[in-house]
Order: C-alpha cells, then structure tokens, then sequence
C-alpha cells in the first residue's frame, strides 16, 4: 500500500501521483483544482459515450472513446489509470467484436467510475484547501 | 510580435492546458480552440495563423485529414496520446509532436523548435496585412487588398495593382511562402493571384480586372476550394 501523498501543502490521495503532478503544474494548487474542475464537468458525457459504443457492439468507437478520455487521467495524476486505458485500447484494437472483451470491459468501466468519484472527493477537498488558503 | 495559433482538439482539460501554458509563454495569442476537423478548416480557410496546435484523433475526421484539406500549411505542433502517429508526423513534417500531458517544459522546448523553424521561414510575414518589395532603389509598400496578381518574369515578378505595375528581383517559388495565404492562391506556377479580387472563371482561365490568368489543372480544384461557390 502507498503513503498517501503531498505536494508540499496538499495532501493527494494515495493513487494519485502527486510529483507527476507537480512536474505539470508546480504548486499552483488554484489551476490544479480548476484542472480537477473541468475534468469533471466533462467526464460524464466522455464516459457515457463510452459505455454507449460497448452497448452497441461498435469495439472501434469503443476504442476512440477510451483513447479520447485516456489522457484525462493524467492531467489529474492518475498515471495508473491512464496506463490502464492505453492497455484496453490495444486490446480493443485486436478485438474482432465486443463479445471478446467483455470481462476487460467490466474492468476498464469499474476503474473509471470509482476514478471518477476520487476526482470529485479531490476537487472538494482542492476547493477547501483553496478557499482556506488564498 | 506575438504568434497567432490556433488549438484543435476534442479534450477540453488539455485544450485549456495548452492554452495556459501558450498564455505563460507570452509568444503565443490563441485566436480558436476547436473541437472538430470540419469547424477548424472553417476557420482556417478564412483566417490564416502562425501555428497550429493539432490532436489527431478526433471525432469525424483526424487531424492529418485537416492538413490534408488546408490551403496552407502553419508550422504544426501534434498533440495527442499515441506515439505510433510519429511518423505520419515526421511525413507532414510537423515541427514537434507532444504527448499528453507534456509539461511546461517540454512545451518549451516546442517552442524552442518553432523559434528555430520560423528562423528559417519568417513564419510571421505569413498573417500579414502587407508585404515591402525592393523596387527601383527603395522599399515599397504593398497592401494585400491593393495586389490584384503576381506575375512570374524569369528572375524577376511583377507585383500587378490597378494603378501600377512593379517588378522585382523574386521567384513566384519564394513568394508562395512569404505571401498572406489567407489572400493568395497560386494558380500557375506563372502566377499567384489575390483571391478576393477575381471578377470571373471560364474553363482554364480567370479574370482581374481584364487580365486573363490561367489556371493550371494542378491548381484548379485549390483555386475552387477557396471560392464562395453557392
């Protein structure tokens, strides 16, 4: 298990690379928590196109929304993840169908949900942190 | 001066991010950020810029498609998440390729291969509103929306105005790179022509204010391309 965290001040969760994250941005933790901010007002939308393509059994706009929202994930320090999408996008690549991939699907959309509320606790707690300290 | 750009890309925490780091720069005005091929080319076929910053995978078409369909060729930074488009990077001959998310610093280092690039090219004379020609001794003054066509003359050009002809030592060659894309098209490898100031087509031929110009099969669909056909 990691340590959790810190970028001198703010304390990140544990699954959150905090040094890739202020090789990004140094610790201008206003930017950071607008970075947290706009990933999340636009993650539902990208994951939502995803888990649409699995449903339609289209594997190539299910590998096109899993590269689209890939990077995401390192903007907000979750190299892991991101690391994760790029694994699933190759396998979605040599898939003949979404048939073949479904246990890799259950997966990848699991990871992404429970990421998405880790951004979400992050961005409130960026919130506090900021207000508290500016 | 700064560099004009624009940011193509589907993602929007990295257009924002790239944003950012342009704006930290204080080289780089961002003029659009689009989110697709089809409003990028728009924008892009009426407005010329410096730099383009260029995801590849996008929704619809990719980013290659655009450089595929634009008039003119900025200096291009890719941005995208895959390192397999590197050669097709290297085939478009792109200035660098960034994968995201890069840092400031890498960002400056583009910027470093831009500065080094625009050296060899002069990128900004591109955007401009009007050019300087030697001609009989001094530097004149041309504004774009006073050139009707310039005509190649072996070693030499004529830069055609309604009220005087001037001719200087140039190639047509040079001058399709120095020349505001947003306004010149050439048609010949004879001529480049102001393309707001054609009167009418017929067949292989165009015309300016009386001047018939011809217009090369290589040319011609270019030429079509940039006019408001309704």
């Amino acid at each position: 298990m990691l340590q959790p965290n810190s970028s001198k001040k703010f304390i990140f969760n544990e699954q959150i690379d905090s040094a890739y994250l202020h090789s990004l941005y140094d610790d201008d933790f206003q930017y950071i928590e607008e970075i947290f901010g706009t990933t999340l007002s636009h993650f539902d939308p990208d994951f939502e196109a995803l888990q649409q393509a699995y449903r339609q059994g289209d594997v190539l706009s299910l590998k096109k929304a899993v590269h689209k929202i890939k990077p995401t994930f390192g903007f907000v320090g979750l190299t892991r993840v991101q690391q994760l999408c790029r694994e699933f996008e190759d396998i979605c690549q040599k898939a003949a169908g979404t048939d073949d991939i479904s246990q890799q699907y259950q997966q990848i959309v699991t990871t992404l949900a429970a990421s998405r509320e880790l951004i979400a606790a992050e961005y409130t707690k960026l919130k506090d942190y900021n207000s508290n300290h500016l | 001066m700064k560099w004009t750009s624009v940011i193509v890309e589907d993602l929007q925490v990295a257009a924002d991010y790239l944003a950012k780091c342009c704006e930290k720069s204080g080289l780089l005005e961002v003029k659009g950020h689009f989110t697709n091929v089809q409003e990028a080319l728009d924008y892009l076929n009426k407005n010329s810029v410096d730099v383009l910053f260029l995801d590849v995978e996008m929704p619809g078409a990719t980013g290659f498609d655009l450089l595929d369909q634009l008039a003119y060729y900025p200096k291009i930074i890719l941005t995208t998440s895959k390192e397999e488009y590197a050669y097709n990077a290297f085939e478009y001959n792109v200035t660098d390729f960034l994968k995201k998310p890069f840092t400031y610093q890498r960002f400056q280092e583009a910027l470093n291969k831009l500065t080094s690039a625009a050296g060899d090219s002069n990128i900004s004379s591109t955007a401009s509103d009007h050019i300087f020609i030697k001609c009989e001794g001094k530097l004149v003054r041309l504004n774009n929306d006073d050139i009707l066509f310039i005509e190649s003359m072996g070693d030499y050009v004529k830069f055609v105005t309604p009220e005087k002809k001037y001719i200087t030592h140039n190639t047509i060659k040079n001058l399709e790179e120095k020349v505001n894309r947003q306004c010149f098209i050439k048609v010949h490898r004879s001529y480049i022509i102001n393309i707001n100031k054609i009167d009418d087509i017929r067949e292989n031929d165009l015309y300016i204010k009386g001047n018939e110009i011809p217009v090369s099969k290589a040319h011609k669909s270019d030429v079509l391309k940039r006019l408001n056909i309704i």
